[in-house]
């Protein structure tokens, strides 16, 4: 992903200073890369609802490491206990770490109290992906909702998270939302720290 | 004399164990590690002070027992490191520093694809630069 490439000098890595890794991945191997994951993915199953699976399930691998890595290079680390702290940190810190800039916008649904929506106009993995009409709503935005739910998961936050693509009038694209829906225990113990 | 150090998952699940010194009971520093995962959960749920401490990492002295010392640090993933030493006059600063590297050291050997996240660490990597770690613990400048 892009601005997480890090090269290791296997020098006495302990000495030196924790950087950012200023050193970024190439848009065009990271797209081939996932392109590839994607077709492997589709030769092992016979139906959507699995391939959407087993893209999330690839995602929250890549969402429990990244957790640890920022909240290990962020100085001042604090543990974030509240919903918004954490959800400011999903849209914010994770997304500048993955694609390079922060997330679109970041609303709370309407309908249901426990729903948030992380909104993009483009997300960087769908870019050179289009969807054939008979695949139905499948989004390759599951990837990056795999991440969000490892990182969700992992830092005491259990939530099911989906993308989905919203048409919007006056672009071509539609823009992707990532729909984040938080479990019960979570809305329990965020009403109780008041 | 650091006398183990122990990695502790988030369902207090031991994911690492290492003792330093082959003196004492493999047995009782298990037990001692065990203890301070009670004093880590009663921190963690009834805070001392609010404000800017309320979620810091570093946990402190956890609790002192026989001639040993206790530390803990807890990481954003509920992760918690156990330090057990036997030293008397031990630095704050120190503990921290060791905590950092040794949270570096274990951010690199969680980000391995092969590793299952919830199973024991077995890299030899690791295992090695904790030991190292541990060596240059207590040879800073006016330690």
């Amino acid at each position: 992903m892009i601005g997480v490439g890090k090269m290791k000098q296997y020098t006495n890595v302990l000495d030196r200073p924790l950087s950012k890794g200023k050193q970024e991945v190439s848009l065009s191997a990271f797209a081939f890369l996932f392109s590839e994951l994607v077709q492997y993915n589709q030769t092992q199953v016979d139906n959507i609802a699995e391939l959407e699976r087993r893209l999330e399930d690839a995602g929250y691998a890549v969402g429990a490491r990244v957790l640890e890595l920022l909240c290990h290079r962020e100085k001042g680390n604090r543990r974030e206990t509240r919903l918004l702290g954490i959800l400011s940190f999903v849209h914010s810190t994770v997304w500048k770490v993955l694609f390079g800039k922060v997330a679109d916008s970041l609303e709370k649904g309407t309908e249901h109290e426990d729903e948030y929506m992380i909104s993009e106009k483009e997300l960087l993995v769908n870019r050179f992906i289009s969807i054939p009409k008979d695949m139905g709503t499948f989004n390759c935005g599951a990837f990056v909702a795999g991440i969000v739910r490892g990182v969700l998961d992992n830092a005491g936050f259990p939530a099911v998270v989906t993308a989905h693509f919203v048409p919007v009038e006056g672009q071509q694209r539609p823009r992707t939302t990532i729909l984040i829906k938080f479990a019960e225990e979570v809305l329990r113990r965020e009403a109780r720290l008041g | 004399m650091i006398v183990c150090v122990a990695v502790v998952g988030h369902q207090n699940n031991p994911l690492y164990i290492q003792s330093f010194t082959e003196a004492d009971d493999a047995l009782k520093l298990h037990h001692i590690v065990h203890c301070s995962l009670d004093v880590v959960d009663e921190r963690v749920n009834n805070p001392k002070k609010s404000g800017p401490t309320l979620n810091e990492t570093f946990l402190g002295m956890l609790y002192p027992t026989e001639n040993y010392k206790v530390y803990g640090y807890l990481t954003n993933t509920k992760v918690k490191f156990i330090l057990v030493t036997t030293d008397l006059d031990v630095r704050d600063a120190d503990v921290r520093n060791f905590f950092r590297r040794f949270h570096a050291a274990y951010v690199d050997a969680v980000s391995n694809p092969f590793h299952v996240p919830g199973k024991k660490i077995t890299s030899r990597v690791f295992a090695d630069r904790v030991s190292n770690i541990v060596k240059s613990f207590g040879f800073s400048p006016t330690g």
